[in-house]
């Protein structure tokens, strides 16, 4: 039996431990640096949300996913477009961002996925270029490089999101549905099948399960939550611009999902609540003509982790054994009962 | 007599090398049928044909009496599988030029994109199953021969203006005159050859590796196959998602038909663990057990899959002779619940204990076949194991 951490402390205490904390943020004393801190955390948050949503493919079902940002500039320029040409509500805008997110990953999935490993991986890495292009270059539609400027922001009974602590509510609101999504995934047929794909795809089909299917249904609400994540970022930056899309984005979204433990939903989380934040500090301590340096430090915490822990802050096995942990204590807790 | 498995005449070939050589053999329901042979001798390339994990060069299958494999040979599959990827290829290099000629603008690299990634989509439907590639088949040649309508409307309503491809000088009528004179009655005859009912019997029943899980044929693996990261009670749970019913909506929504669905399999999968003696382990990691524990999750999976028939790949392959006493005496208990199982096994003793009835190969071809007792006298057999001395000593 796996020793794990906390186990003295059942997971869902500890789950409303740190979602109150989270709540409370906003309002501790941090000497005029809120707003700043908020932005971070905002950001971090932004980047759980990715992160969660990307590690359904790698995470849960074993396919290197390289065009994950692709998703993202999708959702962020439908949400951008339809805020400007349309002016729909951000309620509106959401779910069609992540329905439009989980399209082109079924155009792009249904195809492709029959390519293993590799092959795969390079198929994704081509269509988040092929996004920045099309961004790019088809004026009409996207305005180019120029990027699109003006998205209005997002508002709630009539009222108008402006300061940082509203958008920080938002982004964990966000982050609480996407999290009951995935763990709610993680626990069911679906999680169980994607599980069993990663796991050995031949003793997977020969416990019924259709590969191609899964595959896409997993690339597609991948693809879904990214969207969802580009549409957030759209209507609190309110100007989208295609290099913010670039090849950079999904590394660094892998980075986080590396780091964090790839397939464990709380090492994901970890992942980013820890490296995203990290960027920014250092970007703050280090020297002007230190600035860039700090991708080198960032790199160096990925190659230590690889030396010290190379599965993750959190791994997966760990994460199945904690889950086995509390089946168990369910278990026990039923028997006393009868 | 109940024939719950009927193979004829099947043959797999790699490349040069004939792994089985017209290999009949019958199953019936109820009873214990062991395949043994020599190492190579094809044993568990029948098992990987049976369940669909290879595609057999020749020969049929029968399951009950539903057939899994065609009578069509894997060439011909190959051949009309290639013919209709070729049409598919030169009917959407037609769509491009069209679009061309009637709106000039639009002619455009996202529309080629668009355009490969349809392409790949194509090439996917065509290799698997009939009913949906039939839909596409039938709307591409929906769209080609109305494209082909339309353009012959205009030609003879403009005849002074033949256009040009787009962006060039070429006209038009370079690529329009072979298409019509050539491709279009090509493509209606694939199409009609493609869609004929002995071509869709022969996709119809090509059923890929979780269909026949689906069909009630579960198996084991030689080298086991579990899915090592997962506890214990998830690795039985992946065993029984065929006769799930709940999907993404009911899943996130959390249904009272998922609820129910999820306290039923984890009580079986609990139940099948009990079967064969793994209660006590069900939330460790499938990784953490031992060799023998391995074996017997691996059955319980299965098991969990309802099959009719079990297909055990050498199930005692490494176990001390304990071990394999309890594995018979388990075997003889799955017999009891009503499935047929046929076994690969080295292990002479296994075999002579359980087996109803066995097979020999040796290198792809069936050398004899009987009771166990006829099965150790056959001097065919011996000589395959031990060598042509052995057989006449």
């Amino acid at each position: 039996m796996i020793k794990s951490p906390g186990a003295g402390i059942t997971h869902r205490s500890m789950f409303l431990g740190l979602l109150f904390l989270a709540l409370l943020l906003p309002w501790l004393p941090m000497g005029g640096f809120t707003n700043y801190v908020l932005r971070i955390i905002t950001t971090a948050v932004l980047y759980m949300i990715l992160a969660l949503g990307l590690n359904i493919v790698p995470g849960f079902t074993g396919l290197l996913d390289l065009g994950y940002v692709g998703f993202y500039g999708i959702g962020a320029y439908t949400a951008g477009l339809l805020a400007i040409h349309y002016d729909l509500s951000f309620w509106i805008i959401i779910p069609l961002a992540a329905l439009n997110g989980a399209l082109w990953g079924i155009l792009l999935g249904a195809p492709t996925l029959r390519l293993t490993g590799d092959y795969f991986a390079i198929v994704t890495f081509g269509f988040s270029e092929l996004v920045v292009l099309v961004l790019r270059n088809e004026l009409w539609l996207t305005r180019g490089p120029m990027g699109l400027p003006g998205i209005s922001p997002p508002s709630l009974f009539g009222h108008n999101l402006v300061h940082d602590w509203e958008f920080f509510y938002l982004a964990l609101f966000l982050l609480m549905i996407i999290l009951l999504v995935v763990t709610r995934l993680e626990n069911s047929r679906l999680g169980r099948a994607w599980f069993a794909i990663r796991e050995d795809e031949i003793a997977a089909q020969c416990c019924g399960i259709n590969l191609i299917r899964y595959k896409v249904m997993a690339f597609a609400i991948s693809a879904s939550i990214g969207g969802l994540g580009g549409a957030f970022y759209a209507k609190w930056f309110k100007f989208i611009h295609p290099d913010m899309f670039k090849f950079w984005e999904s590394i660094l979204v892998l980075c986080l999902i590396v780091f964090g433990g790839m397939g464990s939903i709380s090492g994901t989380m970890l992942g980013a609540l820890l490296l995203i934040p990290l960027s920014e500090i250092l970007r703050m301590v280090l020297p002007q003509s230190l600035f860039n340096a700090r991708y080198l430090i960032y790199g160096l915490v990925l190659v230590l982790m690889m030396r010290f822990r190379p599965m993750g802050l959190i791994p997966f096995e760990r994460a199945q054994a904690d889950k086995a942990l509390r089946a168990r204590r369910r278990l026990a807790a039923q028997e006393k009962e009868e | 007599m109940d024939l719950i498995l009927k193979i004829m005449n099947l043959s797999k070939v790699f490349g040069g090398l004939m792994a089985l050589r017209e290999v009949s053999l019958q199953v019936e329901a109820g009873k214990i049928v062991g395949i043994i042979g020599p190492n190579g001798a094809g044993k568990t390339t029948l098992f990987n044909c049976l369940t669909s994990l290879y595609s057999a060069t020749k020969g049929q299958i029968f399951l009950g009496e539903q057939p899994l494999l065609p009578e069509i040979s894997g060439t011909k599959v190959k051949l009309i599988q290639q013919c209709a990827l070729l049409f598919f290829l030169i009917s959407l290099a037609w769509l491009p030029l069209s679009w061309s000629f009637f709106l000039p603008h639009t002619f455009y690299k996202l529309e080629l994109t668009l355009l490969g990634i349809f392409l790949l989509g194509i090439r996917l439907l065509v290799a698997r199953k009939l009913r949906r590639f039939q839909i596409w088949a039938w709307g591409v040649m929906f769209v080609l021969l109305g494209g082909d309508g339309c353009l012959a409307v205009w030609w003879l309503t403009h005849p002074s203006k033949l256009g040009h491809l787009a962006g060039t000088g070429i006209p038009l009528a370079y690529f329009a005159i072979p298409w019509s004179v050539f491709v279009t009655p090509f493509s209606v005859f694939l199409i009609r050859q493609l869609l004929v009912r002995k071509v869709r019997q022969l996709y119809g029943f090509r059923m890929g590796p979780d269909a026949i899980t689906r069909a009630g044929v579960a198996r084991t693996f030689q080298n086991i196959r579990l899915f090592l990261n997962l506890s214990v009670l998830d690795n039985v749970k992946i065993g029984s998602h065929a006769h799930l019913r709940s999907g993404l909506f009911s899943t996130l929504l959390r249904t009272r038909l998922q609820r129910k669905e999820e306290g039923l399999i984890e009580a079986e999968a609990m139940e099948q663990l009990r079967f064969v003696g793994l209660q006590h382990r069900v939330f460790d990691l499938a990784g953490s057990l031992a060799y023998g524990e391995q074996r017997r999750l691996e059955i319980a999976r299965a098991l969990a899959t309802k099959p009719n028939l079990l297909l055990l790949d050498e199930p005692a392959a490494g176990m001390n002779p304990q071990e394999s006493s309890r594995l018979i005496q388990l075997i003889g208990e799955i017999r009891k619940r009503g499935v047929t199982v046929l076994i690969i096994e080295h292990d002479m003793k296994v075999m002579m204990n359980l087996a109803d009835y066995i097979y020999a190969l040796d290198h792809g071809v069936l050398i004899a076949q009987g009771t166990p007792d006829e099965i150790r006298e056959n001097p065919r057999v011996i000589e395959a194991y031990l060598g042509r001395g052995a057989a006449h000593a």
